[in-house]
């Protein structure tokens, strides 16, 4: 039997400790957990944004113009595109065509595709107040520094260069050839004109030339100032006739993604194999074949377990995780695709 | 698959929740219940992100076809657990009760404490390895107990909780149902010893008593429209015996069956339930919709369901 004075210290030292305890929580109530310096969970991700249709109305025969309404957006530059997901589950891209300052709505244009892939009629079918998901923005057409600008838009395609114009300085060198079938069909030309006009000194010559039809490009290359910068964007007879002229064109390019019909290469450097991709098919089934103990689960670009890390080529990402740090240097090979002929792993 | 009868085979479902209309208390008058709840939302992002991070290592030791299956489902399925609740905190920071104290604490806690360490290859790493696969298995009878006990929960329908968050427990915890028992075949699979299960058991379930209560209190202490919130082990209790939150009696009483040399967690629980509320769930139907569209995402399913 202990004594009961023994019984009494322990007792007593308890409820010191216990007191003792309660107060140091008191002061400091996460005592005594250490943090992690950069937390991980609740940082916003390049997720999926909920954004509800705020505004649609036609600017152009056939093109209808929408304002996306959010709250807190991530900020873009100009030449951004985002991917909207429409309520039937397509998923198309659209480039930005508001003002990037603006944090609370994003405005894409679109041009209605009557024989097209069915994501057009569906975007002019939007009503005011529907949810639609946002993935984005991203940028593979941004504006670099250059002492000269030329774009070339081809209708529709004028919405990632707009924003490029409004950028630029007051006093910037810059040339649009603008063409459309006709004037009605081609949305923002007033705004663009004005542009034109506008120029710290004014403008030495036309900056804007509007051509209604094909536009004449052979006088392209030689009329082209010292290092001047390049941009083509609209239909796939534009851009391909731009960049027979002039090579370095940078081009941004509608319609399908690259993602489906298309078969690549996929390189594994360190098996020392090289896998053809069918179009119907993708890397990770490939690999598969392949490498039967390749990680993979959920199939569907969220999970993360069948990251790889891309030695060369250009990918085309489709999934929602990674962030853009990330996709400069891996994929997911469960549903990214080529943009190149080729792709090197490092597997 | 159709040589598996009788087997689902466990597949990730991509849902999306939309929070705007969900407010603060989301057990209408309860702040306690509905705290005690989200605790959820603190420990889940950065624990089954550590899961997934655990199971990743693991799948080379795995010599079971169907085991390494079910682990891939599993992997899957609990990764869009960890952002589907990962996207309710900004929610919890627009209403004024900023999270980030206390998930960059659990953040240490499963990426640091209990991640990788440098330890020389071979039997150190590999006991390190089992420990923690051993941890997963205790905390997922605890999961399972949860998804059981919430998708039984009718007194939370009938007080009028907030429908979206309902089905993202109930989503989840069908989902953890329905997977219950991998990841206690992985550990049986790997090692299967006794003296690790009751070791990891005791420190699984001292850990989620030390982290739950410890949100409660951080949460009903931050919460702006609570003066002095505060929490307590009788609070719990109470809401037990009503039916908002789990009964203490029911969780004493899956300890001695986790310890039980029997258990098996297809004991728990009832898939045909799990099943069934997947099959109505807005948030898994919708998943459900927008795969079979086939939106973006090309062929690797059409390919996957015609095997």
């Amino acid at each position: 039997m202990p004594r009961p004075v023994t019984v009494a210290a322990v007792a007593g030292a308890a409820w010191l400790v216990k007191r003792a305890l309660r107060r140091r929580i008191q002061v400091s109530p996460l005592w005594p957990m250490p943090a992690l310096e950069e937390p991980v969970s609740g940082r916003p991700r390049s997720r999926a944004l909920r954004l509800r249709v705020a505004a649609h109305e036609t600017i152009a025969d056939g093109v209808v113009r929408l304002r996306l309404e959010g709250r807190e957006l991530p900020r873009w530059a100009p030449g951004a595109h985002i991917e909207l997901v429409l309520p039937s589950g397509l998923v198309r891209q659209y480039s930005l065509c508001g003002d990037p300052e603006d944090t609370s709505s994003y405005t894409v244009a679109v041009r209605l595709v009557t024989d097209g892939r069915g994501g057009s009629r569906e975007v002019h079918g939007l009503r005011e107040g529907t949810q639609v998901e946002v993935r984005g923005p991203r940028n593979r057409f941004a504006l670099v520094a250059a002492p000269s600008y030329v774009f070339v838009a081809g209708g529709i395609g004028i919405t990632p260069v707009l924003p490029m114009l409004r950028a630029l300085p007051e006093d910037a060198d810059w040339r649009l050839v603008y063409a459309g079938r006709t004037r009605a069909s081609m949305p923002f030309l007033e705004e663009i004109e004005k542009l034109g006009r506008t120029g710290v000194p004014a403008p030495e010559r036309e900056r804007v030339t509007v051509v209604e039809g094909r536009p004449a490009l052979d006088a392209l290359p030689a009329e082209l100032p010292e290092g001047a910068a390049v941009y083509a964007c609209g239909p796939e007879g534009l851009m391909a006739a731009v960049a027979e002229r002039v090579p370095a064109v940078r081009v941004e390019r509608f319609g399908a993604r690259a993602a489906t019909g298309v078969p690549f290469e996929v390189e594994l450097r360190r098996t020392g194999r090289v896998l053809t991709v069918p179009a119907d098919s993708s890397v990770l089934s490939a690999v598969r074949a392949e490498l039967p103990g390749t990680l993979y689960s959920c199939e569907q670009g969220f999970c993360g377990t069948c990251r790889q890390r891309v030695v060369a080529g250009e990918v085309d990402h489709q999934d929602e995780l990674l962030t853009d740090a990330e996709r400069a240097d891996s994929m997911l090979i469960c549903v990214s695709r080529a943009r190149s002929d080729r792709l090197v792993l490092d597997m | 698959m159709s040589n598996k009868r009788g087997r689902i085979p466990l597949k990730a479902r991509k849902v999306s929740f939309s929070w705007d209309g969900t407010p603060l208390h989301w057990v209408p008058g309860d702040p306690f219940a509905t705290h005690t709840m989200n605790v959820l939302h603190l420990l889940l992002p950065a624990g089954e992100r550590w899961f997934v991070h655990v199971y990743r290592q693991v799948l080379p030791y795995i010599r079971d076809e169907r085991l390494r299956e079910d682990v891939i489902g599993f992997i899957g399925q609990e990764a869009m657990h960890s952002q589907a609740h990962d996207e309710v905190l900004p929610h919890l920071k627009e209403q004024g009760l900023d999270p980030t104290p206390y998930t960059a604490q659990v953040d240490w806690f499963f990426e640091k404490l209990l991640g990788d360490r440098t330890l020389p290859p071979g039997r150190a790493r590999r006991w390190w390895l089992m420990e923690r696969v051993a941890l997963i298995a205790a905390i997922e009878h605890y999961t399972a107990f949860l998804g059981d006990w919430i998708l039984n929960a009718e007194e939370l329908d009938r007080r009028g909780a907030d429908p979206t968050m309902l089905d993202l427990l109930r989503w989840h915890g069908a989902e953890e149902v329905e997977h219950r028992s991998v990841a206690f075949d992985l550990f049986t699979h790997l090692d299967g010893g006794y003296r690790r299960r009751v070791r990891t058991w005791a420190t699984a379930f001292a850990a989620l008593v030390f982290l739950f209560q410890r949100g409660t209190r951080f949460f009903m202490e931050n919460d702006p429209t609570l003066v002095d919130g505060k929490a307590s082990f009788r609070d719990f209790y109470v809401r037990g015996r009503r039916g908002t939150l789990p009964a203490t009696g029911d969780l004493l009483k899956s300890v001695p069956r986790y310890l039980s040399r029997s258990y098996h967690p297809s004991q728990e629980g009832s898939t045909e339930q799990a099943a069934a509320y997947l099959a109505t769930s807005p948030a898994a139907l919708a998943a459900e919709a927008a795969e079979s569209e086939g939106a973006g995402v090309p062929s690797a399913r059409v390919e996957k369901g015609a095997v």
